[in-house]
C-alpha cells in the first residue's frame, strides 16, 4: 500500500529530516511508526499526504507515484485517504455533524447520503447525540474521535494518524486506538505514528523505528 | 448542494463577518463607478448634442455691403452646382438683424440705440452630411473666400471638430482617471478578500487536506469579490441616477434648449451593463488573485 524509495527530505541546507528511508506497509497491515521527536515520523505523514514534496526518492501508495501527481490530482488523492491530526483540526465555527459531513459535500454526494453516512459515522464513535455540538464544547477524546469519524466517512482505503492520542489521557488513548483497530479489522490500511511505548504495547502491531530520520529498526508484534 | 451554491454561502456569511471592511470596500468601488458613470453619462449627452449641431452646422458667407446683385447672384449659383451643397439661403440685412432681435430680446435696449444696421447681408449654406463632408466644406470655404463680393467666411464645423477633439480628449482622460480609480478599487477588494481568507485559514487548510476540490477552496474568495465589485457598481448607478436627476433639475429647460431638439438623457441598457459587469468583472479578477496569492 505504502512504498518509499530513498526517501530523503532535507529543510534548509543540511538539516536532514529523513535520510535514504525505505520502508514498506502492506495493504491491510496495521503499523506503528515510532521513534523519538524529530525522527522524521511526522515528516514522513507530511510526503505521504503531499503537505510537502521530497527532496530525493519517492513515495508510492497504491501503485501511484506522488510526485507524478497535479495540484488537483493530490486533492483527489487526499480524498482517498483519512487523516487524523493530533490537534484535531476541526472547523470550530461549523457543527460536528457538519466537520464530518463536509467531506462528503465536496466530493458531490446527494444530501440525503450525506447525512445517512455522517450519522452512521458518528454513531460508530459514539457520538451521534453531540451532532449539533460544536467542537469547543467537546472534551479533547470527543473531538478526537470526531476527527476519527471525518477521516473514515469517505471510507478510505489509507487512514494516517499522526500522534492522534498526544493530547488524550491513557483511557481516551485505548478508546481512540480501539476505533483504528476495528477501522482496521474491516480491511482499511492503518499507519499510527506515536512515540507512546505503552499503547505500542498494548495495540501489538508492527512497529516501524525512526531515528535521526532514518530507519533504526522493525519490530514484528509478540504473538 | 453543487460548489456554486456553496461558494454563494460561504461568501455572504464572509461578507457578513468583514462588516466594515466590506462596506469600504464596497464604498470604493462605488467611487471608481460614479467616476466611470459620470464620464459615460457625461459622454452620451455631449455626443449626442455634438452629433446634433453637426448635422445642423452651415457655413456662412458674409458678403460686403458693397456686393452687387450679380456677384451674389453669381455665387448662388456656383453653390448650388456643387455636390456637397445641400441648400443655399440668403438673408439680407435686414433679416439678419430681425432675426438678432428675435433671438436675443434682452438686448433690446442695444439694437433701439444702433442708428445702422451693422449686420452684413449673408449666404447660409447647409451641407450634405457624410463622411468626408469635413474636408469637402473646408476646400468649399477655401474656393468662395477669393471671390468678388466675399467678406468672410464662417465655417461652424471647423469649431466643432476642435471641440469634439476637446471632447474625445476629455473621454480619454475620464477612462484613465476611472481606470485608475478602478485599480485602486481592485486592491481594496483583493485586500478585503485576503481578510477573509486570513479568518478562515484554519478552516482552509483543513479543506484542503482533507482533499476538497480548489473551486471549493477558491470558490469563495472569488464570489465575494464578485459581490463586492457587483455592489459597488450598483451603489455607484444608484449614485449616478440621483445626480441626473438632480443635475437634470438644476438645469432645466435651459439644458434642453442648449442641446438643440434633444434631451438630457440617463444612461442606456449598454452602459448600464458595462457598470454593473464591469464592478463584477473587477471584484471576481481582484478575489481570484488574492485567493490565489494566499493559498500559493
Amino acid at each position: 500500500m505504502i512504498e518509499t524509495q530513498s526517501l530523503t527530505k532535507i529543510y534548509g541546507r543540511e538539516d536532514y529530516a529523513l535520510r535514504d528511508l525505505t520502508v514498506t506497509v502492506e495493504k491491510g497491515e496495521f503499523a506503528f511508526l515510532t521513534g523519538p521527536s524529530g525522527a522524521g515520523k511526522s515528516t514522513l505523514l507530511r510526503l505521504l499526504l503531499m503537505q510537502e514534496r521530497p527532496t530525493e526518492g519517492s513515495v508510492t501508495v497504491g501503485g501511484r507515484d506522488l510526485a507524478t501527481l497535479s495540484p488537483a490530482e493530490i486533492q483527489a488523492y487526499r480524498r482517498t485517504v483519512g487523516f487524523v491530526f493530533q490537534d484535531f483540526k476541526l472547523i470550530p465555527s461549523k457543527t460536528i455533524f457538519e466537520n464530518v459531513a463536509f467531506v462528503l459535500r465536496v466530493l458531490g454526494q446527494p444530501v440525503e447520503q450525506q447525512r445517512r453516512r455522517t450519522y452512521q459515522v458518528l454513531k460508530w464513535v459514539g457520538l451521534q447525540h453531540r451532532h449539533n455540538a460544536y467542537p469547543l464544547e467537546l472534551s479533547g477524546g470527543e473531538q478526537q474521535r470526531v476527527a476519527v469519524a471525518r477521516a473514515l466517512v469517505n471510507e478510505p482505503h489509507l487512514v494516517l494518524a499522526d500522534e492522534p492520542t498526544g493530547n488524550l489521557d491513557p483511557d481516551l488513548s485505548l478508546e481512540i486506538m480501539n476505533l483504528f483497530r476495528d477501522i482496521n479489522a474491516s480491511g482499511t490500511t492503518v499507519l499510527v505514528a506515536t512515540h507512546d511505548r505503552e499503547l505500542i504495547k498494548w495495540v501489538g502491531r508492527r512497529v516501524i523505528q525512526l531515528e535521526h530520520g532514518q530507519l533504526s529498526g522493525t519490530a514484528e508484534p509478540a504473538s | 448542494m453543487t460548489v456554486i451554491g456553496y461558494a454563494f454561502e460561504e461568501a455572504l456569511a464572509s461578507l457578513r463577518r468583514s462588516g466594515r471592511s466590506a462596506l469600504v470596500s464596497i464604498g470604493t468601488i462605488a467611487i471608481a463607478f460614479v467616476t466611470l458613470g459620470g464620464f459615460l453619462l457625461v459622454s452620451v449627452n455631449v455626443q449626442g448634442m455634438l452629433d446634433r449641431w453637426l448635422e445642423a452646422a452651415e457655413i456662412s458667407i458674409y458678403l460686403q455691403d458693397a456686393a452687387t446683385a450679380e456677384e451674389r447672384q453669381a455665387l448662388e449659383q456656383m453653390l448650388r452646382a456643387r455636390p456637397e451643397v445641400a441648400a443655399v439661403e440668403y438673408v439680407s440685412k435686414e433679416r439678419a438683424f430681425q432675426r438678432f432681435r428675435t433671438d436675443f430680446p434682452e438686448l433690446t435696449d442695444v439694437t433701439a440705440s444702433l442708428t445702422e444696421n451693422p449686420f452684413p447681408p449673408a449666404l447660409e449654406v447647409r451641407l450634405r452630411g457624410g463622411a468626408d463632408a469635413e474636408v469637402a466644406a473646408e476646400t468649399l470655404a477655401k474656393d468662395v473666400s477669393g471671390r468678388a463680393g466675399v467678406g468672410d467666411v464662417r465655417f461652424d464645423r471647423r469649431w466643432l471638430s476642435r471641440l469634439l477633439g476637446v471632447v474625445t480628449s476629455a473621454r480619454v482622460a475620464g477612462l484613465v482617471v476611472a481606470g485608475i480609480l478602478m485599480l485602486g478599487a481592485a486592491f481594496t477588494v483583493g485586500a478585503v478578500v485576503r481578510l477573509s481568507i486570513y479568518a478562515r485559514r484554519d478552516e482552509l487548510e483543513i479543506m484542503a487536506l482533507v482533499g476538497a476540490p480548489f473551486s471549493y477552496i477558491r470558490g469563495p474568495s472569488i464570489v465575494e469579490g464578485l459581490l463586492l465589485g457587483g455592489l459597488g457598481a450598483a451603489v455607484a448607478l444608484a449614485a449616478v441616477a440621483i445626480l441626473y436627476s438632480l443635475v437634470g433639475r438644476w438645469l432645466g429647460s435651459d439644458f434642453a434648449g442648449l442641446a438643440g431638439a434633444g434631451q438630457l438623457r440617463f444612461l442606456g441598457y449598454g452602459e448600464i451593463a458595462i457598470m454593473i459587469l464591469g464592478g463584477i468583472s473587477v471584484g471576481a479578477a481582484a478575489g481570484t488573485l488574492a485567493s490565489r496569492a494566499a493559498h500559493r
